[in-house]
């Protein structure tokens, strides 16, 4: 039985994702340990640059270069995806828990009969199989789970799950083709690529978070900021959600985006459960509160109990020499 | 006009787990609600019948016993009539079974439209909609903040896709996921709560559904549970003292810089 690893590779604006090289890093201590083949499969059309940029990940660069996959749809990906897993037999296909791949991954796990694991955060390698860390109800348990009865798993990864290793690969490259049906009872009528911003809140290293305490919406400009300093992204609570100082696609908690950057900096947010299972996992956490027994420094690395009014101006001018020094 | 509303029965995001001695199951404390996604499924359907005529709202589930609590809820609000297919002894981590359990569910039944969360809020997999749409070859769209009538053969849907969002013209039958922002659930009013009361709720078992028994009971499962544990705790804060909030900040980036190593 095969024992390859396929990883499905993302783009955005044109550049690979950065949850892309972190899955083609696993993949490759994965491939390294079971002696097997890792291909990083690229889909989309006019790729040269994604299929050159993974090669040094991998063993193989699978690539599809079509018109019908120029965007992203169900549809498509769902063909080429599954042809090439039929082809080719990989024990397992890593993906990103990202909008594409929680669309893309469920539908194709249907159609293969696949085992899917979705929004996993560990995996690990033993003597009778794999072993897959995924956080359920709010990260308050951890489950480790495993697949059977089938020759191929799927498994998606939450961004920011693992760091990424430079390898020097030589990733041979195969074009393929195949069939491909575009589902005509589905037509785009409109997309709007307005709403986008620079950083995927999912994906970044940094996120400085606002709670009710910033008072309204015109004070996240002091949050924008910082983010901007650290490369970052604002995001928000429910509570500022709710009250529309922020938009929902900010939202860090339970209803919202379950985040772990590496640094994740709170400001009045008060800390209630619903916003903390979806920011528990983050590497290092500051709070900053003027409330001494705010719930989030139960949660937090390090705290400052202050007003955040006086403390934000001088975080940005500490941040923005340590910027300069650099 | 036929709609379907899948939902799920989960466990308050407060409620008390434990996780019992064999490391394999879990000690749920008694509280439970209909899945936060899926209010947004079950609102979205009534919306759809105060504009379409003669619409027929059909809430549905795969659970046990108690999850007829979540039914219940779901006619409060105004759904027409609510199934349970009845899982005990067969329920599964494997969103394949659910899945074909709930396509078998809606082929018996007829359907123009199915409705349901994006995704659970207790084992937060996200798998089950899209699944179904595929068991059932009909089109989907996960996530949608919008949803408008073109008339009875074709809808309107907005949803995020990677860095933007799209419209998407569909033709029914089709599948979609709700996200929040698609509209606001109301709550129940007590006329609502006294016809739940007395609404019956017919049982289901899922071997009438035209799936053989070994499909869908435990040793078909793909996924295996190997144990559960309790995620391992922060050290204490440690809160920076200072006199000035620039003496504070000082010591936390500082704090950032040589021991978290994170900027």
């Amino acid at each position: 039985m095969s024992k390859d690893i396929f990883i499905f590779i993302e783009c955005k604006d044109g550049s690979i994702r950065k949850s892309s090289f972190e899955l083609l890093s696993k993949g490759r201590e994965f491939a390294e340990k079971l002696s097997s083949t890792l291909y990083a499969i690229v889909l989309g059309s006019g790729i040269q640059d994604i299929t050159e940029g993974v090669k040094p990940f991998a063993d193989k660069v699978l690539s599809m270069d079509m018109e019908a996959l120029k965007d992203y749809r169900w549809d498509t990906f769902t063909d080429a995806l599954g042809y090439l897993i039929k082809k080719y037999n990989p024990s397992l296909v890593f993906g990103a828990s990202t909008i594409t791949g929680k669309d893309l991954f469920p539908r194709l796990a249907a159609r293969l009969e696949a085992p899917i694991v979705s929004d996993a955060v560990g995996i690990e390698l033993q003597e009778d199989g794999i072993k897959i860390k995924k956080p359920i109800y709010g990260g308050r348990i951890i489950s480790w789970v495993s697949t059977q009865n089938a020759p191929t798993s799927l498994i998606t990864f939450r961004p920011n799950s693992f760091s990424i290793e430079k390898k020097q690969g030589i990733g041979e490259l195969i074009e393929e083709k195949a069939d491909l049906q575009m589902d005509s009872r589905i037509n785009v009528i409109k997309v709007d690529r307005g709403t986008s911003k620079k950083v995927d809140l999912q994906e970044a290293d940094v996120i400085i978070c606002g709670g009710r305490g910033m008072k309204g919406p015109e004070n996240f400009r002091l949050l924008e900021d910082i983010a901007e300093i650290l490369g970052g992204r604002v995001g928000a609570s429910r509570a500022v959600v709710d009250s529309k100082w922020r938009d929902y696609e900010d939202q860090v908690g339970k209803s919202g985006k379950t985040v772990s950057p590496k640094l994740y900096i709170g400001c009045g947010v008060s800390g209630a459960l619903h916003h903390t299972m979806g920011m528990d996992t983050s590497k290092v956490i500051v709070a900053i509160n003027k409330d001494p027994n705010a719930l989030i420094f139960q949660y937090a690395d390090y705290g400052i109990v202050d007003d955040l009014f006086n403390i934000l101006p001088v975080l940005k001018k500490g941040l923005e020499s340590l910027k300069q020094e650099a | 006009m036929n709609i379907l509303v899948f939902i799920k029965q989960v466990a308050d995001p407060e409620a008390r787990i434990l996780i019992k001695s064999d490391n394999k199951s879990l000690e749920i404390e008694n509280k439970f609600n209909l899945n936060f996604f899926d209010e947004f499924a079950v609102e979205e359907a009534i919306r759809l019948k105060g504009k379409i005529k003669e619409t027929k709202i059909t809430v549905c589930t795969y659970g046990g016993k108690k999850a007829i609590e979540a039914l219940r809820t779901a006619i409060a609000m105004g759904a027409d009539q609510a199934y349970l297919i009845d899982n005990t002894d067969l329920d599964t981590e494997d969103p394949l079974i659910t899945a074909k359990i709930l396509a078998g569910f809606a082929k018996k039944e007829g359907f123009d439209l199915i409705l349901c969360g994006r995704q659970a809020i207790d084992d937060e997999n996200g798998n089950i909609g899209v699944m179904v749409a595929e068991f059932l070859k009909i089109p989907h769209v996960s996530a949608i903040t919008k949803l408008d009538v073109v008339d009875e053969k074709k809808m309107l849907v907005e949803n995020d896709i990677e860095g933007g969002r799209e419209t998407k013209e569909v033709m029914l039958p089709a599948l979609f996921t709700t996200q929040k922002g698609i509209n606001e659930p109301r709550v129940p009013l007590i006329t609502g709560v006294m016809k739940a009361m007395k609404a019956n709720i017919p049982v289901i078992d899922p071997t009438t559904l035209g799936l053989a028994k070994e499909v869908i009971d435990k040793n078909a499962s793909k996924i295996r549970i190997i144990s559960y544990e309790t995620p391992k705790g922060r050290p204490p804060v440690r809160v920076i003292e200072g006199e000035t909030p620039e003496e504070k900040v000082k010591k936390l980036i500082q704090l950032l810089r040589e021991e978290a190593k994170v900027l």
